[in-house]
């Protein structure tokens, strides 16, 4: 057993707390003790047996399966059939049969060689998506592992007491096999914030921590477990006190969601009756589910770039169209806001050469990238377009630095627009335009850029790395990243002021936009709409219906008096969690940042 | 002569992966499945490599993205019936983008 009251920190995935017993998924280690060769034929006949039983079992196990998924979310059953199919698999069925048979290997020997030869063969494959898929083989494989060995995991499914799983890494099917089981709660070394495995968890919610190393080592089967979602923070055999306080924060926790959820699929107002549209970020459109549920007004920030990540050829027109309406139509009639190309040419696993750069964050990338790319760039714009017919489209520029760039890509919309026309596609010639505000040479030409654009988006993320010269990821300098720094505050004001005379709206999409430490500054100083996680949206809407909107106007106003980044934090935090006690001992986790 | 009547019987034709993701896990069971169907024995062949079709980790471990040449190569009874439906199979790009 381990030690008591041992602290762990991953990242958290899904939000909640949950109790439990740890099942570690084996392990190879745990499988390599019962190695063994045979001598008679009696006892090789024995291990057929044994292999053909556990295999048996295991089509039995996922024939159920595999219907009650059916019933329940059919779109999941075809990864459970793929399983059925891999369970008939020559590579993995067969040779450890011929292994027993002609080497004298025992049953788990000779599944671990074959299963070692096939992940050889997967090894070579070159295209990341089906190289993947190696991970439904080794599902499979840990299912045999586990019916030989006795601990299956339909076995633990039927325990009667609430389990955590502990695994280096779950398939999404794995994970939808937790819903109406035994399992509270899961533990993985590999993951991050926006794998499959963490949408799903948050789809069924089902609290989990993500990317903790040495997951299954650290933690022994059996020892009792604490998993705090809202911190990634994982708490191995806690004392009665731990035990007990995490209980109450159980049931406050549960009280608290329940509460803000109540009313979070309206359009939240002020106390003093001032609307702020909380809209989603959203990246697969297998998310819109997600944002709908969570009560997103709209998609504020739809990331296109994962079509042209994760396969090598360019995504075609029609490709790109079919996602987009996929999302489109889903949300209407709410807006969707898709950004277009953000990532710079090095990162492009298709047949375009462009050389890896010293400095990425400085080069060629986002819109300077699309327009030295027309050809690919306007592919992108007729998918765009063509989607606009199907609902509310808004279409934005990001890393917009000048003038110049925002009425190149105006040219080439219209452009575009002719050629559809002529295609005889419809769309809404009046889509609106907006440019991101993330590089502070957009903030000083707000006031002209605000006389090209439609609407602006801040993005923060950017725009404090670029304003500060802080890179986020350098762990020497991270914590100098400070949102709440005057110059960020000031540039903020800056923007929502052009817009305002302008007449266009301001938004805020960087991950301060779903931080409720950061709400009624954000408020006060007049940006119209904030987008967002979409798990960020029911506590944020909550906490603006708490929010006065003269007050937070007052509070903008304090905090442009204030020189010092310390000065404006202490002020935020207390005059926030001296308003919304009852917030902040959730809030800030729940948006996946912690209070200073 | 039972090898000779098996050349004779071979039906080859070739084709190239369209759909977006490649030869994934879904149109790699829609081959697989059809292959037990036929009687035939069933090989896709890329760049010289042959494998056989009712070997599902075998068509994954191929690695087709999308634009892959590959040969379909069917002998035994049946085997123009599996050819043509191997390739109205692909032609259909699996029912997928």
């Amino acid at each position: 057993m381990t030690e008591k009251n041992h602290y762990l920190q991953g990242i958290a995935a899904s939000p909640g707390i949950v109790i439990g017993r740890a099942w570690v998924l084996s392990e190879m280690g745990e499988v390599k003790g019962s190695f063994r060769l045979l001598f008679t034929e009696e006892e090789q006949a024995a291990e057929v047996g044994r292999l053909q039983a556990a295999m048996d079992q295991a089509h039995e196990d996922l024939t159920r399966l595999c219907q009650e998924i059916s019933a329940e979310s059919p779109e999941h059953a075809h990864l459970i059939e793929l399983h059925l199919l891999i369970l008939k698999d020559q590579m993995l069925c067969e040779e450890p049969l011929r292994l027993i048979r002609e080497e004298r290997l025992n049953a788990e020997w000779a599944l671990y060689r074959a299963f070692e030869k096939i992940k050889d063969l997967f090894r070579r494959i070159e295209d990341p998506y089906i190289r993947g898929r190696l991970a439904d083989v080794e599902s499979v494989y840990r299912r045999l592992v586990g019916n030989l060995t006795g601990k299956t995991a339909t076995r633990l499914f039927d325990t009667q007491e609430p389990v955590i799983i502990v695994a280096h890494d779950l398939s999404p099917a794995e994970t939808t096999q937790m819903a109406n089981s035994k399992v509270v709660g899961f533990v993985t070394e590999r993951g991050g914030k926006t794998s499959h495995t963490t949408i799903m968890a948050q789809a069924l919610e089902i609290p989990a921590v993500v990317g903790l190393d040495n997951a299954t080592w650290e933690i022994k089967p059996g020892d009792d477990v604490i998993i705090d979602g809202l911190l990634g923070r994982v708490i191995l055999n806690p004392d009665r006190g731990i035990l007990e306080k995490y209980r109450r924060r159980q049931v406050e926790f549960a009280a608290f969601k329940a509460e803000v959820a109540q009313f979070c699929t309206f359009l939240a107002y002020t106390l003093d009756h001032h609307p702020t549209r909380i809209l989603a970020n959203i990246e697969l459109p297998e998310e819109v589910q997600l944002a709908i549920k969570s009560g997103a007004d709209g998609v504020g920030l739809y990331r296109t770039e994962f079509l042209y990540l994760r396969q090598r050829q360019l995504p075609t027109e029609e490709e790109l169209y079919r996602d987009y309406k996929k999302v489109v139509e889903a949300m209407v009639p709410r807006p969707v806001t898709i950004r277009t190309l953000d990532i710079g040419g090095d990162k492009f696993l298709s047949p375009l050469e462009y050389p890896q750069e010293m400095n990425p964050a400085l080069g060629l990338r986002a819109i300077r990238f699309c327009l030295k790319e027309p050809g690919i760039f306007r592919i992108q714009l007729k998918a765009i377009l063509r989607a606009s017919a199907h609902g509310q489209v808004r279409i934005m520029f990001p890393l917009i630095s000048s003038i110049k760039e925002v009425r190149e890509g105006r040219r080439l919309l219209q452009e575009v627009k002719e050629e559809l026309r002529r295609e005889g596609h419809s769309f809404d010639p009046h889509l609106p335009v907006g440019a991101m505000i993330e590089v502070p040479a957009a903030v000083t030409l707000a006031s002209l850029l605000a006389q090209e654009a439609d609407f602006f988006s801040i993005g923060t993320n950017d725009l404090i790395q670029y304003a500060l010269a802080i890179d986020r990821g350098n762990k020497q300098v991270a914590g100098l990243y400070q949102p709440l720094h005057p110059a960020v505050i000031r540039m903020i004001q800056q923007v929502v002021e052009a817009g305002r005379a302008a007449g266009i709206p301001v938004a805020v999409c960087g991950e301060m936009a779903g931080d409720p430490l950061y709400l009624a500054i954000l408020l006060g100083l007049g940006v119209d709409e904030l987008s967002m996680n979409h798990m960020s949206i029911p506590m944020v809407k909550r906490v603006i219906r708490l929010i006065n909107y003269k007050e937070a106007q007052e509070m903008a106003r304090q905090v442009l008096d204030m020189v010092t980044v310390d000065e404006i934090n202490d002020f935020a935090v207390q005059e926030m969690s001296r308003r919304f006690p009852e917030i902040f001992r959730f809030g800030s986790a729940l948006a996946g940042a912690s209070l200073p | 002569m039972s090898e000779q009547k098996s050349e004779l019987s071979a039906v080859t034709k070739e084709l190239w992966v369209e759909n977006r993701l490649g030869l994934h896990a879904r149109p790699a069971m829609k081959i697989n499945n059809l292959a037990q169907r036929y009687k035939a024995d069933l090989v896709l062949e890329k760049d010289g490599l042959q494998i056989n079709a009712r070997d599902l980790l075998a068509i994954l471990a191929l690695d087709c993205p999308q634009g892959t040449r590959l040969v379909v190569k069917a002998t035994g009874p049946e085997a123009s019936e599996a050819v043509l439906s191997v390739c109205r199979l692909f032609a259909r790009k699996f029912d997928e983008p």
